[in-house]
């Protein structure tokens, strides 16, 4: 289908008035005028003639009516492969719809028949392709907002597409494919999460199976505590069967009465053991007794023999050692005397000798108290000059720096002199006469320059009066030259110089005072390296160690030394003798006192000797009388021993019969404490398996054995089907993905040259769902539609159109694409390769662009129709 | 020897007569708790056993039978909760006309003291319990050998004792619980071991053995009676009790089984054929081994399906047993070992192009390639049953 023409009554701002526009060409027509002319209500009135019924009041028709209200008429032109035909349709009022063959006019179709004949004209019931291709003002999309034209146009699309690349639903699997995915994911989502863990029943069966194992646990426990308990039980039940056989009983109580028999038996025995034991050590100690007083006598007697003899030994060795203490005493005294002789003449040696060394001493001393108080004048001297000199420097301002600015300035003020002198006017008079002029009064001298300056007038005696006008040095000559030679007499005066010369002569001066300053401070750190102070110190330490030194002869210290030396010699032989005297002594005196005691000790064992063996004239007696006691004792002893030893050869052991009473005693006592144990341990066990067979935990434990055994099986079932279901979801994702390739395949073909002009080497990636572009890549970045600009975006949304549009074209239906200021945001640059995209499908497709651009769109080129208006 | 001087005399009906009868029946099982099942089903099978008592004692006294010997694994473990000790005990005492003769087996064995101090001390006047391995005088006539298990794994013969037993003149029946030497019988294993020729050895009128759940005669005077109500789908037999008389001690006994079991437990065998030769309806296949639908509500059905199928017959066949399963007590329907045949027509069901046709493809490729872990294969194979599934529904 082509537009030829369209006719608009009443429509709008057209109210009363037929609007027309003619001429409309196979390719680009362009409908450019200003704003508010009519394009969109042009726009809305043909969407109203092909996509509303003409009995239709809705929204968008009624918007085509005027204010001034009435029917709204629309028609156009439009030829198709049957021929040229009108459509036109009247709405709101008496409305109609008629279909006529032009140009004789004749009605093909009305009504429902003529909106039929639309439908079929356009090839779908409902907005159909067109909706792909008319774009209406300000549409930077892809897709309007409403719902139900989206829903129609994504049918419309997937209807062309699958007209284009082969069935679609055959490619993609269509809606079965969607509903079989849709079965796919919930049967998955049933019993997965999204990441693949278990959820649901799967789930539930999971956890499930995990409580279930933990109470089996915990059964399997008790039922092992049940049986070890029943195991006890069993075997403490034997236990109290043998401790309770009656044989065992009496057999126990039958050692015992007999173990207790022979204890007592044993124990009487031990009674007479002792007796005989007491009596025979009462024998013993009488016996012992016995001994010891004849022992004792006997030993008296010895004793007494030995002590005479050893008391007169120790009181002759105590004498003689006493005149021996007494001779080495007086040798002592000797050695004493000629010691202290010996250690007097040392003295007096010694003494001359350091008298002599102290005077020596004081002399030097004194000759060093005079070379100090030379360095001490030497310095003071210097000291003197330094001070005077650095006077003179700290009082003159005459440094170098100052001389070097002096002789700058008079360089400078000599500079401008001779630079005002040379540019001065000068006089200079030769006489020959005696006749003198006269300048202001003054004479001139004769062959001397004289300057000029300003007004000056001479008197010529016998001529006249001569004013001059001289040009001396301009003022600023004169200023430089006043500020040089203030500012020269100014650093002059710094000094206290009058001239050049003089300031010279105080720079040397200062110099040269600096120089002295220098010197004198060198022959000071020479002289008093720790200052003059140190020295007066040591001076008047030299003066006091010199105070006693004399002027007499005094003897040689070699000869007072070697007389020491002699001296010190036979000192130390008279201590020697001395030592050796006193240790002679004292161990003659020490001897003599440890014989004196001997002998006094041996004196008193004597007398005690004497009283213990008694007189003389009764020893032998009292010797018969003490022999006679110890037979007898010995005797007593020897027959409470035999009786004793007969008792102990016949004694049963009680030790033994002790050890087999209370072996007897612990078998009852162990039989009865075990016996209490046993049954303590029964009525334990039987409470613990009363409890714990009273649950019925061995069917409990099988029970859950059974229900784990189910449990597991749904387990792997689920685990099964989850593995079956994620498969066949990977498969239909990667199949319905690779038809998918193969359906956006014709769209990217189209739409390939047609980017290319705006976008080199971009690339359009399409929506699965909306069958729409949703991205743009170039330069290797990827972008979605939101991000690109707004003109980006609706030039996309054109292209995308004018690819639809070839599609259509290839399946032999020729639809108009129509634009309504669609490219408000492109700019200028675009807009041109816009207008060559366009025009590369214009070439087999007609386009109807409505713009006020009217500056931009004249190179578009294309058509221009006639826009006519006219009253009815 | 311990006789029966315990046994009421007004109950010792058979003296007159001159055939001695008894009922033989074994492994109760009582207080089993059937964990694997839900919760109602768990609640009907304890039910179901604790009821085979009364049973027993029925069919004692509709065949004359004054005793009932039961040969072990009475309780399902060697400390059942009270309750199911005493109110088996009850059961007992409920049946007064009839002498219990209670022998421990390997689950309840004879050193489960704590269980057997219970019995022994709530039992009732018709229960007699034999621990020991002593004889035991039912009448006067006839003498009763038991070997009771003192472990769950005793490891030796424990009725080596009854061919030297002492029983004087009197007509001699074993009970024993245990697998016989000849072949691995033991319900789990490694139980007491019977020598088979036994009751010829030990001139035994008869022999009734316990532990092996399924009916079985070892010998003409040895029988196994089976448990009474099944409790697994290990035996196809229904379960039943034997009524044994013993004419004499030179006359054969003569054994009949009498059915005892309410719940049955099917485990079925479904092997399906992809050779279009011998391809059969699935779901016909499957509707021809449903039992009836009166029995259904009191059978464990557990369903295991084999052999390769095509995927629109699997799915008729999981639809079908979906269909079913409702009618159950329990059911259970395992499909993991059904392969999956198919060709290019079944694939159509899925698609005839496009994603969905190519992704099943590509699992088909996937279940079908060798190279590929087994569990790969299968996890295809199972991504694929369910697209078959999907796409049908879709």
């Amino acid at each position: 289908m082509k537009l030829l023409a369209l006719h608009l009554t009443n429509v709008r701002k057209f109210t009363g008035k037929r609007a027309s526009i003619t001429g409309i060409s196979d390719g680009i027509t362009v409908v450019c005028e200003a704003n508010e002319f009519g394009k969109s209500t042009f726009f809305d009135s043909i969407h109203a003639l092909f996509f509303e019924k003409f009995s239709s009041s809705a929204k968008s028709v009624k918007s085509l009516q005027p204010y001034a209200g009435g029917a709204v008429e629309v028609a156009a032109d439009v030829e198709t492969d049957q021929g040229i035909f009108r459509v036109e349709k009247r709405f709101l009022s008496r409305k109609s719809a008629r279909i006529s063959r032009l140009p004789n006019g004749t009605t093909v179709a009305q009504d429902d028949e003529a909106e039929r004949w639309i439908a079929d004209l356009l090839g779908s019931a409902s907005e159909g392709p067109t909706g792909l291709l008319w774009v209406r003002q300000g549409l930077i999309g892809l897709e309007p907002d409403g719902v139900r034209e989206k829903t129609q146009l994504k049918e419309t699309r997937r209807d062309l597409l699958s007209s284009v690349a082969g069935e679609i639903d055959a490619m993609t699997g269509g809606r079965r494919m969607d509903r079989v995915m849709r079965r796919v994911a919930d049967s998955l989502a049933e019993i997965t999460t999204r990441t693949g863990r278990k959820s649901g029943d799967w789930k539930a069966a999971s956890d499930e199976c995990e409580a279930l194992e933990t109470e089996l646990a915990e059964v399997t426990r008790q039922v092992e505590t049940l049986e070890t308990a029943l195991n006890a039980r069993k075997q403490a039940e034997g236990a109290l069967r043998r401790l309770d056989n009656p044989d065992a009983r009496a057999r126990r109580e039958e050692a015992l009465s007999a173990a207790k028999a022979a204890m007592e038996a044993a124990r009487a025995h031990a009674g007479t053991v002792t007796a005989a034991r007491q009596e025979r050590d009462l024998a013993a100690l009488k016996a012992k007794s016995a001994q010891s007083d004849l022992d004792a006598f006997l030993k008296a007697v010895d004793t007494l023999q030995v002590a005479e003899k050893q008391a007169a030994e120790h009181a002759a060795g105590a004498e003689e050692a006493r005149r021996e203490a007494e001779r080495l005493k007086t040798a002592l005294e000797a050695a004493q005397t000629g010691h202290k002789g010996a250690a007097e003449a040392v003295a007096a040696a010694r003494k001359q000798l350091e008298q002599t060394r102290r005077q020596i001493a004081a002399r030097k001393a004194k000759d060093e108290a005079v070379r100090l108080g030379e360095q001490i004048d030497k310095a003071e001297t210097a000291l003197a000059e330094r001070d005077a000199a650095a006077a003179i420097v700290k009082a003159s301002a005459a440094t170098p720096k100052w001389l070097r600015r002096v002789e700058e300035t008079a360089a400078e003020v000599s500079g401008y002199r001779a630079a005002a002198e040379a540019r001065a006017t000068t006089l200079r008079m030769t006489y020959e006469g005696a006749v003198r002029i006269t300048l202001d009064g003054t004479a001139v001298p004769a062959d001397q320059p004289l300057p000029l300056d300003g007004k000056s007038r001479l008197e010529l005696p016998g001529i006249g009066r001569m004013t001059l006008h001289a040009h001396g040095p301009d003022s600023d000559d004169k200023a430089r030259l006043t500020r040089a030679e203030e500012a020269y007499a100014g650093l002059l005066a710094q000094a206290g110089a009058a001239s050049l010369s003089q300031a010279r002569a105080a720079a040397s001066a200062r110099a040269e005072a600096a120089a002295r300053v220098d010197l004198a401070q060198a022959v000071l750190d020479t002289l008093t390296p720790d200052g003059i102070d140190a020295l007066r110190t040591a001076r008047a330490d030299a003066n006091l160690a010199a105070s006693d030194a004399h002027d007499e002869g005094l003897p040689a210290v070699a000869d007072l030394e070697t007389r020491l030396t002699r001296a010190e010699e036979a000192e130390s032989t008279a201590l020697q003798a001395l030592k050796k005297a006193e240790a002679q002594h004292a161990s003659a005196r020490e001897s003599a006192v440890r014989l004196q005691a001997a002998a006094e000790t041996a004196q008193l064992a004597l007398e005690r000797a004497r009283a213990d063996a008694g007189a003389s004239e009764i020893r032998d007696t009292r010797r018969a009388e003490r022999l006679r006691n110890q037979a007898h004792a010995q005797e007593i002893l020897a027959k409470t021993e035999t009786a004793l030893q007969t008792l102990i050869a016949a004694a049963p052991d009680l030790d033994t019969a002790a050890a087999e009473l209370k072996r007897a005693e612990d078998a009852v006592a162990t039989v009865r404490e075990e016996r209490a144990q046993v049954r303590e341990k029964l009525v334990g066990l039987s409470a613990e398996i009363g409890t714990l067979a009273g649950h019925g935990i061995e069917e409990r434990r099988d029970e859950l054995e059974g229900q784990l055994e189910a449990l597991r099986a749904t387990e792997a079932r689920f685990a099964r089907k989850a593995a079956a279901l994620t498969r066949l979801q990977s498969a239909l994702d990667a199949e319905r993905d690779a038809a998918r390739e193969t359906y956006f395949g014709p769209v990217q073909e189209e739409l390939k040259p047609l980017l290319s002009i705006l976008h080199r080497d971009a690339a359009l990636s399409f929506d699965s769902e909306s069958l729409l572009p949703s991205g743009l890549k170039r330069d290797e970045a990827k972008e979605t539609l939101d991000d690109l600009s707004g003109g980006t975006q609706e030039q996309i949304a054109i292209l995308t159109r004018l690819a639809f549009a070839r599609l259509l074209a290839r399946q032999g239906r020729q639809l108009p694409i129509i634009l309504d200021d669609a490219l408000v945001y492109s700019d200028d640059d675009r807009i041109i390769k816009m207008f060559t995209a366009l025009t590369r499908v214009a070439q087999d497709q007609q386009i109807i662009v409505f713009s006020c651009r009217q500056l931009a769109f004249q190179d578009l080129g294309g058509a221009r129709p006639t826009v006519e208006i006219e009253a009815v | 020897m311990r006789n029966a001087q315990v046994i009421p005399a007004n109950r010792v009906q058979w003296k007159s007569q001159s055939v001695f009868k008894f009922i033989h029946s074994s492994d109760l099982h009582l207080g089993k708790p059937f964990g694997r099942f839900p919760e109602d089903v768990r609640v009907r099978l304890r039910q179901a056993r604790a009821e085979t008592l009364p049973r027993l004692a029925s069919l004692a006294r509709e065949h004359g039978a004054g005793h009932i010997l039961l040969a072990g694994d009475t309780f399902d473990q060697t400390t059942p909760a009270p309750a199911v000790i005493r109110q088996a005990l009850n059961r007992m005492r409920e049946a007064e006309d009839v002498t219990w003769v209670v022998m421990p087996g390997n689950h309840d064995h004879a050193n489960a003291t704590e269980l057997w101090r219970q019995v022994a001390r709530d039992a009732p006047p018709n229960v007699v319990l034999l621990l020991q391995p002593e004889p035991f005088a039912l009448n006067a006539e006839t003498t009763l050998l038991p070997a009771p298990p003192t472990e769950r794994h005793p490891g030796r013969d424990l009725t080596e004792w009854f061919d030297s037993a002492e029983t004087a003149d009197r007509l001699r029946i074993g009970l024993a619980h245990g697998s016989v030497t000849e072949f691995d019988n033991s319900e789990d294993g490694g139980s007491s071991v019977i020598a088979p020729d036994r009751a010829r050895r030990a001139g035994l009128a008869y022999l009734g053995l316990g532990d092996w759940h399924g009916q079985l005669q070892i010998g003409p005077e040895t029988w196994y009676s089976g448990a009474p109500e099944a409790d697994g789908f290990k035996h196809s037999e229904t379960p039943a009790a034997l009524l044994v008389e013993l004419p004499g001690k030179t006359a054969p006994a003569r054994v009949t089984s009498l059915p005892t079991g309410v719940i049955s437990w099917r485990r079925v065998m479904l092997e399906l054929s992809d050779d279009p030769a011998d391809r059969n309806d699935c779901t016909a296949a499957h509707e021809a081994l449903l039992p009836s639908l009166p029995e259904r509500a009191s059978t464990l059905f557990d369903l295991v399906v084999s052999g390769r199928a095509k995927p629109l017959d699997r799915v008729a066949l999981e639809n079908a047993i979906a269909g079913a399963a409702p009618d159950f007590l329990w059911h259970r329907a395992d499909l993991s070992a059904l392969g999956l045949v198919h060709d290019t027509t079944d694939l159509d069901a899925i698609d005839r192009q496009g994603a969905l046709r190519a992704a099943a493809e590509a699992l088909a490729r996937e279940a079908e390639d060798e190279s590929l872990p087994p569990e790969t294969r299968e996890t295809a194979q199972a991504a694929l049953s369910h697209l078959f599934s999907l796409a049908l529904e879709a």
